[in-house]
């Protein structure tokens, strides 16, 4: 046992160390301040989980449900990136793109009128917008892909770049041409509108564990995302296209030389990839909203995760997720709040902080593996 | 062997000082102005959160120079078109340029620069957004020669802290904007403890700072402030933060336009329906009027201003509405946007009038320390500066109203006459800048405490806030 | 082996590039003398040596280095930064952000580029065992830390950054706001410089050895050299380049803000060296040069006239022009504008859509050949 314990090993034992510590100070140590304003390092806002384990509960499934949404639009990005080993940056445009595309629809379903509430929305309505969307989207990926990164595989640092013009692009329309629906008329310049889960979803579901009452619109969101990652594990693992896929993630060449069409599996794989990030982004502006800027903000989202977790693999996307959003949410809730100014608006830079000591010790992601 | 022929280093060289004689020419700086012409720059943003403010921001000022300048609009539908004829007397003012900012430093100070330096513009009329004004602030302390006229900029920095002389506001900064609002939160709705969720940057904080400073000014107590990052995704983390609502009174919000209706969705998720009477939020909450998902749940709630007050009637502010809508039908005239580079390039006007058309330390003296705005109605109508240059303005506070049609907007309820910038002594030159914990909540006296007049279907009542 | 300055064995090219160089540098030289415009001297000029300082930091670490670095924008607004918090005073006439230590300016401008160079040392240790995608994610990481912290401490910077940094200049130096002249001689001095350093140390044993790390790591490592040194030390030269375009930012702009280091500034500064050409330090300058004059004058002029709605292009802004010809640039030569220079006198005047076009491998070239 204490050869483990060398120099060498120095830096991973100091990470498990201060990863148990982290784990220690949530459930048992921490404490919530007595006055606002007032607090040591000890305290933060909630107390710990032995002492307020509904709160507790209540920010582990705000986690999950996060990762959901982020692993939806992370795994397109994964599919592309892990079998074409294009790194896409106009993920998020696509993604903005697909938002504001879907609201456009579903205030044209909606009627004209200056009110959309939830239980004005059934799901059909929620449901068309999706379907209009995706497949735009899909299109609009399938033809980047076709004309600008089919005939320079291989040269991952030029199809970096092209991808960004095209997103600089797209961006730039989007200013120019959304929202066009707003209750004040045409309002161009990207600014931020929503859309509207169906009204069924806007009541609480009581989980009947400390009497905790969790929003149902979230764990639809959950239910999204487990099903998407379902799905694609059966796409991927159970039909012939899947298979050539997996096959193409692992040996590009060799696959192309058993004589199986892989431009065309390419072409499929980068439409499904662009149509998840629609997918991502319908979810994603109901629940939260959608606007310019946020192209961005996704694209990043979707790089960390996908890098985190391990390229090429939906497991390593789902993994990426999870850490992401955990770290994101456990930061913002359980960061000690040493006074009234004090520390969870730091919670972003210790989430980065923490995404590049995991790609510094694991640099291929947590479950990356291969080249 | 080869010989290094001489001849293709010269024809190089040549070639290269044709080329940059041609990009200079192009650069046309080498030609002589002989005629009186002061340069005016308009600055605002085309790009980022208040991309929308472009056309906005160059329309109001160009009213301006239409109303009181002879000015001539090449495009009645879009203003950046451009505008001709502009003379105060026998003064030329022509537009030299558009700047494109995007709410940030170092586009400001690069746009700053090809405006006064590479179009030598004399004046420069905005920046759009705070940050952008710290630059430009910054840059005019180095200039003394050029002229700054801040369009619709909130940060407190540019004329309490920085506060060159050559830079002048003719309305009210973030803070100004939420007087009020608290004294309505304690007196009308009865709220003795708020929590706060703020924007975690520079106009987050100011904005704040208004509404706690106003709040606690009265007698209230803030009980919390949480303060998400600029760009986040999921706000459900940040609003579990806040007390639940049966623990505290009310929310503030100063989370802006991007992160308004997210946050409310999220909050709705943790704790439940909105209740209007337990949320006042600023000025993005009128923005919210455009957003048919979260406006309607918050029918009811108190909004802050931005230094105008749509829908009220009276003769100056239905002519200068009627003058806007007829020179820019597509801009509306009641926009903060609008209004606030109107009173710039009105102020302008009237200094270059006074200085015959010097600019310079001449019409920085020339420029009006007190000037007659359309929405002002105390001190007989007229916007007073300060010492430091800075607007001593009315503001009012909205409400967000259902209309007869569906629609949902801000609606002026109250009249705060005269609010400074120190609200009452609170902020001084040598205290920190709005922050995190500043301001503390202290019981002040501020100017305007118990001096608000309730405003009744768009008329300014004699009925006092009590 | 010296190089050897043997006029006589110069290639056509080499005759015409370098006495294109000579023009140009003496024209640099004499050019704020004759007074033709101050706003080029002023503006675009002292803009092209220090954004090309920077670019220069990318290039050498692409090009010799075999790492597309995403962080040499945050090491440059680090340096402004700690050069402003050290330099600038407080109190009445001072700025009013930052920790005003109202050190001496020459030991702060010292103390800035060391402490630089520090930090991208150990972002180089923490990111040296990845490669590829992984290292730009790294470095991409690095970039967001730094806007999330230079937002957030407020202590330290805040949103709107340290301002009045130029009114604090060493006293050898003197007062750049009055002489303006003088922080051109002083960029186009550290320019020339940072050029002739940079073609010096790829030279020297650590250059060949950094080069060949970029090849063949595996092989460099079982021939006994220590690869992720080399890259660490690689990334801390690269940081040393970046500081030094940082303190000159620092002085001409006078103000060093969160936004100096955000995504979009990011890019930028990826796109000039792509526009310039990845393989070649020169490029950076030509690459800085050709963004900077295209993001001023396509600014100026936002109505194109015949193009599209309200004369922009489909009715964006000059975005989408940039992005057009970012675009258009990247697809035709990968090498950027000293690519399509190359190819000229290789004879190829036109590059066909299929085919395999060159991609940006760089060549190790013998001492005595290279350009």
């Amino acid at each position: 046992m204490t050869s483990y314990l060398t120099w060498r090993r120095l830096p991973i034992l100091l990470a498990i160390g201060v990863v148990v510590f982290a784990f220690v100070y949530v459930l048992f140590i921490t404490t919530a301040p007595t006055e606002f304003g007032v607090g040591d390092w000890r305290t933060t806002t909630f107390g710990s989980a032995v002492h307020d384990p509904s709160n507790f509960l209540k920010i582990v499934l705000d986690s999950i449900t996060f990762a959901a949404a982020l692993f939806i639009v992370a795994s397109g990005f994964a599919l592309i990136f892990g079998l074409m080993r294009v790194v896409n940056m106009a993920h998020g445009s696509f993604y903005l793109l697909a938002g504001y595309i879907a609201y456009e629809i579903q205030q044209d379903m909606t009627g004209q009128g200056f009110s959309l509430q939830s239980s004005e929305v059934n799901t059909w309505e929620w449901l068309v917008p999706l379907a209009v969307a995706a497949p735009c989207i899909a299109v609009v990926g399938l033809f980047v892909q076709q004309a600008f990164l089919r005939w320079n595989q291989g040269q991952e640092l030029r199809q970096a770049l092209i991808t960004i013009a095209v997103s600089v692009i797209i961006a730039d329309q989007i200013i120019a041409h959304f929202p066009r629906n707003t209750s004040q008329g045409q309002r161009f310049g990207g600014n931020a509108v929503d859309l509207t889960w169906p009204g069924w979803t806007d009541r609480f579901v009581n989980l009947h564990i400390g009497g905790v009452q969790y929003s149902l619109a979230r764990l639809v969101m959950l239910g999204i995302g487990v099903a998407v990652g379902v799905g694609l594990w059966l796409w991927l693992y159970r039909t012939k296209t899947g298979m050539i896929i997996r096959a193409g993630v692992d040996d590009r060449q060799m696959t192309s030389a058993l004589g199986i069409n892989i431009q065309k599996t390419f072409a499929i794989a980068f439409a499904v990839g662009s149509a998840l990030a629609a997918l991502g982004a319908v979810v994603w502006a109901s629940q939260s909203n959608i606007s310019s800027g946020q192209d961005g903000v996704w694209l990043l989202n979707s790089l960390v995760v996908v890098i985190v977790g391990g390229m090429g693999s939906i497991f390593g996307a789902a993994a990426g997720a999870i850490l992401f959003a955990f770290v994101s949410n456990f930061g913002a809730s359980y960061l000690p709040t040493t006074g009234s100014d004090c520390c969870t608006q730091y919670s972003s830079i210790l989430t980065f902080v923490l995404i590049a000591l995991v790609l510094s010790f694991r640099p291929r992601g947590l479950f990356g593996r291969g080249t | 062997m080869r010989r290094v022929t001489l001849r293709s280093w010269k024809t190089a060289a040549v070639l290269v000082m044709a080329c940059a004689a041609v990009a200079l020419g192009a650069n046309g700086s080498l030609a002589a102005s002989h005629a009186k012409v002061v340069k005016v720059a308009i600055m605002t943003d085309c790009k980022g959160a208040f991309a929308f403010g472009y056309d906005f921001d160059i329309g109001g000022a160009q009213g301006a120079f239409a109303q009181f300048a002879h000015g001539v609009t090449k495009n009645h539908a879009k203003p950046s078109a451009g505008m001709t004829g502009i003379h105060v007397g026998s003064t030329q003012v022509k537009i030299v340029g558009y700047g494109c900012g995007n709410d940030t430093v170092p586009l400001a100070i690069t746009e700053t620069k090809r405006l006064m330096e590479q179009l030598n513009a004399d004046v420069e009329i905005g920046p759009l957004s705070g940050d952008e004004a710290v630059a430009t602030a910054n840059y005019a302390k180095a200039h003394p020669t050029k002229t700054f006229i801040i369009g619709t900029a909130g940060s407190q920095d540019p004329t309490m802290q920085i506060a060159p002389k050559n830079m002048f506001r003719y309305h009210g900064d973030g803070a100004q904007w939420n007087a009020g609002i608290g004294e309505l939160a304690y007196k009308k709705l009865h709220w003795r403890k708020a929590a706060i969720i703020m924007d975690d940057y520079s106009f987050g904080w100011t904005s704040a700072a208004g509404m706690i400073a106003d709040f606690c000014a009265v007698g209230g107590d803030i009980v919390k402030r949480v303060f998400p990052p600029l760009n986040t995704t999921d706000y459900s983390s940040w609003v579990r933060q806040l007390p639940p609502p049966n623990q505290v009174d009310g929310y503030f919000s100063a989370v802006g336009g991007t992160g308004t209706s997210a946050m409310l969705k999220a909050f709705e998720q943790a704790y439940g329906k909105l209740n209007p009477k337990q949320w006042i939020g600023n000025l993005f909450f009128g923005f919210l009027g455009a957003d048919k998902v979260v406006a309607p749940k918050l029918v009811g709630s108190y909004v802050g201003g931005f230094g105008n007050n749509p829908g009220v009637h009276y003769p100056k502010v239905d002519a200068y509405r009627a003058f806007m809508t007829k020179l820019y039908p597509k801009i509306p005239a009641d926009d903060g946007f609008t209004y606030n580079y109107y009173m710039a390039a009105k102020a302008l006007v009237q200094g270059l009038q006074k200085s015959g058309g010097a600019v310079g330390a001449k019409l920085q003296a020339s420029l009006p320390r007190s000037i007659n705005g359309p929405f002002q109605i105390s001190n007989g109508g007229f916007v007073k500066l300060d010492s430091r240059r800075q607007a001593i303005q009315d503001q009012y506070q909205l409400q967000l109203v259902k209309n007869k049609d569906g629609s949902v907007s801000p609606q002026v309820v109250a009249y705060v006459p005269a609010v400074d910038q120190s609200f009452g002594g609170l902020f001084k030159p040598t205290s920190p800048p709005p922050g995190r914990t500043q301001p503390p909540c202290k019981r002040v006296h501020t100017p305007w405490q118990g001096k608000i007049q309730l405003v009744v279907n768009g008329k300014i009542t004699k009925q006092v806030l009590k | 082996m010296s190089p050897a300055w043997n006029p006589a064995a110069w290639t056509r090219r080499q005759q015409i590039e370098r006495g294109l160089v000579a023009a140009v540098l003496v024209l640099m030289i004499v050019f704020p003398a004759t007074g033709i415009s101050a706003y080029w001297s002023h503006q675009i000029l002292i803009r092209t040596f220090l954004f090309g300082v920077a670019a220069a930091s990318l290039i050498f670490l692409f090009a010799y280095g075999g790492m597309v670095s995403l962080a040499q924008t945050a090491l440059f607004g680090i340096a402004g930064v700690i050069l402003g918090n050290l330099a600038t005073k407080g109190g009445p006439g001072g700025t009013s952000k930052g920790l005003h230590l109202g050190w001496d300016p020459t030991v702060a401008l010292v103390l800035a580029i060391v402490l630089t160079t520090v930090i991208g040392l150990i972002f180089g240790a923490v990111a040296a065992r990845s490669a590829g995608i992984y290292f730009l994610m790294i470095t991409l990481t690095y970039s967001v830390i730094a806007t999330y912290t230079l937002g957030q401490v407020t202590k330290i910077s805040g949103f709107s950054g340290i301002g009045g940094i130029n009114r604090y200049t060493p006293g050898w130096i003197g007062n750049i706001l009055d002489h303006p002249n003088r922080l051109y001689y002083i960029a186009l001095g550290v320019a020339v410089f940072v050029y002739a350093l940079i073609r010096y140390i790829v030279r020297t044993p650590f250059g060949l050895t950094l080069q060949g790390v970029r090849d063949e790591p595996i092989r460099m490592s079982s021939l006994g050299y220590n690869v992720p040194l080399h890259r660490t030390l690689a990334f801390g030269f690269a940081a040393f380049i970046a500081s030094l375009a940082g303190v000159l930012y620092a002085w001409w702009s006078g103000q060093v803000a969160p936004g100096n280091v955000d995504l979009p500034e990011t890019i930028n500064l990826l796109v000039m060296a792509v526009i310039g050409g990845l393989v070649r330090i020169e490029g950076a300058w030509l690459g800085a040069f050709a963004f900077i004059l295209m993001d001023n004058y396509i600014t100026s002029s936002t109505h194109i006239p015949g193009l599209g709605f309200g004369g922009t292009l489909f009715g964006g802004s000059f975005n989408t022009i940039v992005g057009v010809i970012f675009l258009v640039i990247v697809l035709v030569s990968p090498d950027g504008l000293l690519g399509i220079w190359g190819r000229l006198f290789e004879g190829r005047y036109l590059i066909r859509g299929r085919g395999a076009p060159p991609t940006i491998e760089p060549t190790i070239e013998a001492p005595e050949a290279s350009q």
